[in-house]
């Protein structure tokens, strides 16, 4: 009997990321008798980028699509925790409240030479098991204009305060494993000589390099006078041979206005928060320089609103050649109160 | 395979023990956590001056904060919960103005307690005005 016969062929589409992209993942398994007699079962899953060939999304139908996600997020119902700081890349000594979750889409658009423009959307689903303790899951992906999308891989972070009380300088312990393939454009952190040479390859060469990496991170951050000034210290290491890759970040923000007011507010002074953070590579254990290395400095607001939903945006610039000339980032976040509370209630 | 599949492992195990790790510090409304750690502020801290002392628009200030940040656990009417403490207690109430300051920003973490040291000296002095109005 020859011919393919379908046991299964499942699919569903998800968007990868507000301003984002649109994917179809297909699981399809299927069996066939061979010209010797033999069955053959066969499964097959993956993921598509559908938006420019079926849907043809505008950019005006996707920053639509971006603000009603926004609106229906904002005026969800629940106070929140958050003290979040407004920064993409700098860690500060600020874990997420115990039992608290935390949902947060973010994107980074960067500007290429020698090659297409491209947006890097990614999930964090980050939650604090404890108050010296979060874990959080990524989920990256990424749109090359031209050169279609792809989902990159995962990250498991966790952070660690070693420390049970506040200090003039605070010390986080950070641990991630990366597993993600080699067009991951996301740049939640630069290290080694990572530059924008890197992202000019072509998706369906770069997708085929898996890595396998444990990122460290050394956090030192410190609240002062309504200021938050961090530093990270950031060694990478690809698990297949590679040498530690070792990179920075520094950050400083503050509030645009330190008391409350009495009355309720959403877009008030006290509610938006400015800063700053720069950041870069610093070569590898092989060669600890500073030539060929990128770096950028990217100035951020965020808007933290009652409801619990924060937004923020960050334009940035290479300060070096290896570097991409323009970066722009941008996320929204909705925190949950007492998610974990929730959740085990539901089993008891 | 089994390389990769490690880390997974890790991270399912470890979304159980999250999920039962802020569980586990719950201090099921016994105060003598927080006193005791109320009582390892400094001594400097009980002279403290409250900049806002009995000033309406604090109050009012502070109590949008308490909303907003700290009634999910201590409960809206501050009396406290299976996570949280009662606010309106003698132990807390009796606790110098300053000492309660020092201790928003130093927090509990073993407890459960987060450092709210993000949040500008100004707002948590606001915050323990509305608090002491609840005595």
């Amino acid at each position: 009997m020859a011919g393919e016969s379908i046991l299964m062929n499942a699919g569903f589409r998800s968007f990868g990321g507000v301003l984002g992209t649109l994917h179809e993942f297909h699981l399809k398994a299927s069996y066939n008798w061979n010209s010797m007699g033999q069955l053959q079962i066969s499964c097959n899953w993956g993921s598509v980028s559908i938006l420019p060939e079926e849907l043809r999304l505008s950019l005006a139908a996707r920053a639509v699509f971006g603000l009603l996600l926004f609106a229906a997020m904002a005026l969800l119902p629940g106070p929140a925790k958050a003290q979040e700081t407004p920064y993409f890349v700098t860690y500060s000594h600020r874990l997420e409240e115990p039992g608290n979750l935390e949902l947060e889409f973010s994107s980074t658009y960067a500007a290429q030479r020698g090659g297409n423009d491209f947006v890097a959307p990614w999930l964090e689903i980050e939650y604090g098991a404890t108050g010296w303790w979060t874990t959080e899951i990524y989920i990256d992906s990424q749109h090359t204009l031209g050169d279609g999308a792809l989902f990159t891989g995962w990250r498991w972070e966790n952070r660690f305060r070693p420390l049970m009380h506040e200090h003039w300088i605070n010390p986080v312990l950070y641990v991630e494993y990366e597993d993600v393939n080699g067009a991951d454009k996301t740049m939640i952190e630069v290290v080694g000589f990572d530059g924008e040479a890197d992202h000019a390859v072509r998706n369906a060469v770069a997708s085929r390099e898996h890595l396998h990496e444990i990122e460290t991170k050394l956090i030192l951050s410190s609240d002062f006078k309504g200021w938050n000034i961090s530093e990270n210290f950031i060694a990478e290491k690809n698990l297949a041979h590679a040498p530690w890759e070792f990179g920075y970040a520094v950050a400083a923000s503050r509030p645009l206005r330190l008391a409350a007011t009495a009355r309720p507010c959403n877009f008030c002074r006290e509610n938006i928060v400015a800063g700053v953070e720069m950041y870069g590579g610093l070569g590898t254990t092989d060669s600890a320089t500073l030539s060929g290395t990128s770096h950028y400095l990217a100035p951020m607001v965020a808007w933290q609103m009652p409801s619990g939903v924060t937004l923020r945006v960050s334009p940035g610039w290479g300060l070096t050649h290896p570097s991409h000339r323009f970066l722009l980032r941008w996320g929204v976040t909705y925190e949950i109160s007492g998610f974990g509370g929730k959740v085990r209630k539901l089993f008891r | 395979m089994t390389r990769r599949a490690i880390p997974l492992l890790l991270l399912l195990a470890s979304v159980g023990f999250a999920a039962a790790g802020a569980d586990g510090q719950q201090s099921n409304g016994d105060d003598r956590g927080v006193l005791r750690a109320i009582a390892e502020a400094p001594v400097e801290t009980r002279e403290w001056v409250n900049p806002y002392e009995d000033q309406a628009d604090a109050i009012a200030a502070g109590k949008k904060l308490y909303l907003r940040h700290c009634a999910e656990c201590h409960g809206r009417d501050a009396r406290g919960s299976g996570r949280a403490v009662n606010l309106r207690s003698p132990g807390v109430q009796n606790a110098a103005p300053g000492e309660l300051v020092w201790f928003l920003r130093s927090g509990n973490l073993w407890r459960g307690m987060p450092s709210w040291s993000g949040m500008p000296v100004e707002r948590r002095w606001q915050i323990v005005t509305y608090l002491k109005t609840l005595r």
